[in-house]
């Protein structure tokens, strides 16, 4: 196959992938609220069919480029999405067994894809002489897995406080003896199986749907510590190629600053973890501001900040 | 202020409360919040080294902001007094942290674990029954922990064990944060010792590293002992080669290195991302530009013959290489003075594209290139600042322009002629010295190793107690997590299971 075909195909597989992730964005959603077994089984489904096509979205790019495809933002946009619901698949599906937080990942996959393609597509190109060097690979894949470990822990902290902000409340209007329900008037006929399963979808009971706070927040808090160590080394790989490309490791330049002020508030929140008085709802608010400076990095520099990162607009 | 007021007593406690303070997690937290914010600042305002250009823009467009901005030391965030005071706060904080927490880590490092009593109140407990005597139960006990690399003591006189794990867990943290001091050492004593500076060198020129021969000013360290190289390069030649779409593919200069006493050591291709180095000092490929040689005579006496450099001025929405190349030559020996004002184009094709068509056309190679010209007379007025590519016209007239393509000579009058005998590139280097380099990457490997035990590891404690009973023993098995307590269940049941099988037979629990 041309040069051509491979990346027609590419942007084929993205379109499959894209709607698939839709599929199954809106079919986890209404698994969140009504609990039919199958239409889990869809979500999981159509999120395998857009896993493998984004999978060869991105072969087919890279085959296109002649070269590894993470050479520009549409492709790191790319990867990211993908390993984003990877992680999801792997670290929440598989290791955490929480089944409810598939419909907000997968939101983040189309919203970043959709950006991608809306405003950061280019052509399969060569890359210029900075990009050409072996610690590109290095550097950028550590950045995107960490980047994606840290969206998906960030994505599992608002759940965290929403569910959070909502136990706080039954535990303060519900009399211990009565379980779970707010509202005890309208409480439904099977009220009586018990506290553990969801009340019918009346606005707060329907958030009752989440698993419990303290799984949430241990989840969110293993994501990120995981991705934090990459984000360091990530970091470091940066700065041993700025030195080779530029000729110093580190210069201030609006890339750099914002990861490290990035890194700063994971580390903030790191340590607030474990800081009395700071864990739960202010950690999680410290993780949250890490996000935003996360795509800040992400995307705010690249598209409206000058700084030697540019070309990787 | 009365003596009262600080008497040593008061002193001393207001200076203890003050170590407190900084010793505590939650300063160090706000300390780190408060970098992340100051570093904010620093990337929504130009910066000095990083955008030149638009901080005097905003001094010419904004000047009161400007002031302000200059005074609260906002151009250089990252040099300012109140962001150094950040960092080295939070680096004493961890230092006030660290002291008691590296003296506790080597205590316990030494220290075996200490025996416990009321097993039965810990977060984990387990009995069962193993065959055989105490004394036995536990040195089999002692055996499973130890395979499961557990640190295990065995008090005097009672049939028990205690037994700990996961000091990486301290070690790594401690790792990690102590690594920042070596970061800084490394960060301050290559940056103070070091220069980092600009070369520009034309093809077939050798270039000596001393102060006066870069390109701009060379940024030398605080503690900067003078000590310039020597060391020097001969460029042979530049390339710089386009893809059709104008996308550059590669840069390189090539050339020599030699030493202080001008004797050849290597020769050298330096590439973007592949530096060359010589005796510490690293030499970087930055940038390029053209050199056109030119001769001026006059009745036959060469008065300035040489390669010009040329410079360009860019409109942010062309390319570079669809602009012209400028370039100055003086002559103050003559009478009255001369300047000639050149506008290169490597490229014959872009003047004609541009005269014909209105459109600039990329120029990539060398082709046939050209050189228009003006020619002043009058007063340089050389005791002026001035920059180098800029001809001062305002004491001068005009009196001739034209064009010069390569390898032609053109008369001005007055017997006096301007030849253009080739065109040469030059490379720009980015040239510097960083003596801290290993320093920084080794703090930074410290970091990571540090880093992984810190987050991934956890401190547990187990105790096992074993009492007669009957014919067998009853083993009392205790302990707990501080980290990671779910993972800790499982292995707490497997250790155990591993207890109990131990012995041989299962015998209930």
């Amino acid at each position: 196959m041309s040069g051509g075909s491979w990346a027609r195909l590419s942007t084929d597989a993205f379109t499959v992938a894209f709607f698939a992730y839709l599929i199954g964005m809106l079919a986890s959603f209404h698994h969140l609220a009504f609990r039919r077994k199958p239409v889990w089984v869809l979500a999981m489904a159509a999120t395998a069919v857009g896993v493998a096509a984004h999978l060869c979205s991105i072969v087919g790019r890279g085959i296109a480029a002649g070269r590894i495809p993470l050479g520009n933002m549409y492709e790191y946009s790319l990867l990211l999405a993908f390993l984003v619901v990877v992680a999801y698949l792997v670290l929440v599906e598989g290791v955490g067994r929480v089944r409810t937080v598939g419909g907000f990942v997968l939101a983040f996959a189309v919203i970043t894809m959709a950006v991608a393609v809306l405003f950061l597509y280019v052509g399969p190109e060569p890359l210029i002489p900075a990009l050409n060097s072996y610690w590109r690979q290095i550097h950028v894949g550590s950045m995107i897995v960490s980047s994606s470990l840290l969206a998906l822990g960030s994505v599992i902290t608002i759940l965290y406080l929403v569910k959070e902000r909502h136990e706080r409340r039954v535990a303060a209007t519900t009399p211990p003896i009565m379980g779970g329900s707010v509202h005890l008037e309208d409480a439904p006929p099977h009220f009586e199986a018990g506290a553990d399963e969801p009340a019918v979808s009346t606005g707060p009971a329907r958030r009752g749907l989440l698993p419990p706070a303290a799984t949430l927040d241990r989840l969110a808090y293993r994501t990120i510590a995981f991705a934090f160590p990459i984000w360091t080394f990530g970091i470091i790989t940066g700065a041993i190629w700025a030195e080779s490309a530029w000729g110093r490791y580190w210069g201030w330049d609006p890339k750099e600053t914002w990861s490290f002020i990035t890194w700063v508030i994971f580390a903030g929140y790191l340590h607030a973890r474990a800081t009395s008085g700071w864990k739960g709802r202010r950690a999680a608010v410290i993780a949250l501001v890490g996000f935003l400076s996360l795509l800040i990095t992400y995307y705010a520099v690249n598209l409206w900040i000058v700084g030697l990162h540019s070309y990787a607009k | 202020m009365s003596s009262a007021a600080w008497s040593p007593s008061s002193l001393r406690r207001s200076v203890a409360v003050t170590w407190r303070t900084l010793r505590s997690m939650r300063t160090a937290l706000i300390l780190l919040l408060l970098l992340a914010l100051a570093s904010v600042a620093g990337s929504l305002v130009p910066q000095v080294g990083v955008a030149e250009a638009r901080i005097a823009a905003m001094v010419r467009d904004h000047p009161l902001r400007a002031r302000i901005y200059e005074s609260l030391g906002l151009f250089d965030v990252y040099g300012s007094w109140w962001f150094t005071l950040i960092y080295v706060l939070l680096l004493v904080s961890l230092a006030a942290c660290l002291g008691p927490r590296l003296r506790a880590f080597l205590r316990n490092l030494r220290s075996r674990p200490t025996p416990a009593r009321e097993l039965d109140a810990m977060r984990h407990y387990a009995q069962i029954v193993v065959p055989g005597d105490p004394d036995g139960a536990i040195r089999r006990a002692r055996r499973v922990l130890r395979r499961r690399l557990f640190r295990v003591s065995v008090p005097n006189g009672a049939p028990a064990l205690a037994a700990d794990k996961g000091l990486a867990r301290e070690g790594g943290s401690l790792l990690f944060h102590l690594a920042f001091f070596v970061l800084l050492i490394g960060v301050v004593w290559g940056k103070g010792t070091g220069f980092s500076g600009q070369a520009v060198i034309v093809e077939g020129e050798t270039w000596t590293e001393a102060h006066a021969n870069y390109d701009g000013t060379v940024r030398e360290g605080r503690f900067f002992g003078e000590d310039h190289s020597g060391i020097q390069l001969r460029v042979d030649d530049f390339e710089a080669t386009y893809r059709a779409t104008g996308q550059p593919r590669d840069f390189v200069t090539r050339g020599e290195l030699l030493d202080a006493r001008g004797r050849p050591v290597e020769r050298v291709e330096i590439r973007v991302n592949h530096p060359a180095e010589l005796g510490g000092v690293r030499f970087y490929q930055f940038g390029y530009g053209w050199a056109p040689v030119i001769r001026v005579e006059r009745d036959g006496v060469p008065i300035a013959d040489g390669p010009i450099v040329c410079t360009q001025d860019a409109p942010a929405e062309l390319s570079p290489l669809q602009v012209p190349w400028s370039c100055v030559v003086r002559l103050p020996t003559l009478e009255p003075q001369v300047g000639i004002r050149f506008e290169l184009w490597p490229d014959r094709r872009g003047l004609l594209s541009l005269l014909q068509t209105g459109e600039a056309m990329p120029m990539l190679v060398q082709y046939a290139p050209v050189m228009t010209f003006e020619a002043f007379e009058g007063d340089l007025r050389a005791d002026r600042v001035q920059s180098l590519g800029v001809l001062d016209t305002v004491a001068m007239r005009r009196f001739e322009t034209g064009v010069l393509g390569a390898g032609e000579t053109v008369d001005l009058g007055g017997g006096l002629t301007v030849s253009f005998p080739e065109l040469r590139q030059y490379a720009v280097l980015t040239v510097s010295r960083d003596r801290g380099l290993w320093i920084v990457l080794f703090a930074a490997i410290l970091i990571l190793l540090g880093l992984i035990p810190a987050l991934y590891t956890s401190r547990r404690r187990l105790w096992v107690e074993a009492e007669a009973a009957g014919t067998g023993a009853v083993l009392k098995v205790g302990g707990f997590a501080l980290q990671r307590r779910s993972q800790f269940e499982e292995e707490f049941g497997k250790v155990v299971d591993e207890l109990r099988g131990a012995s041989g037979d299962r015998v209930g629990a």
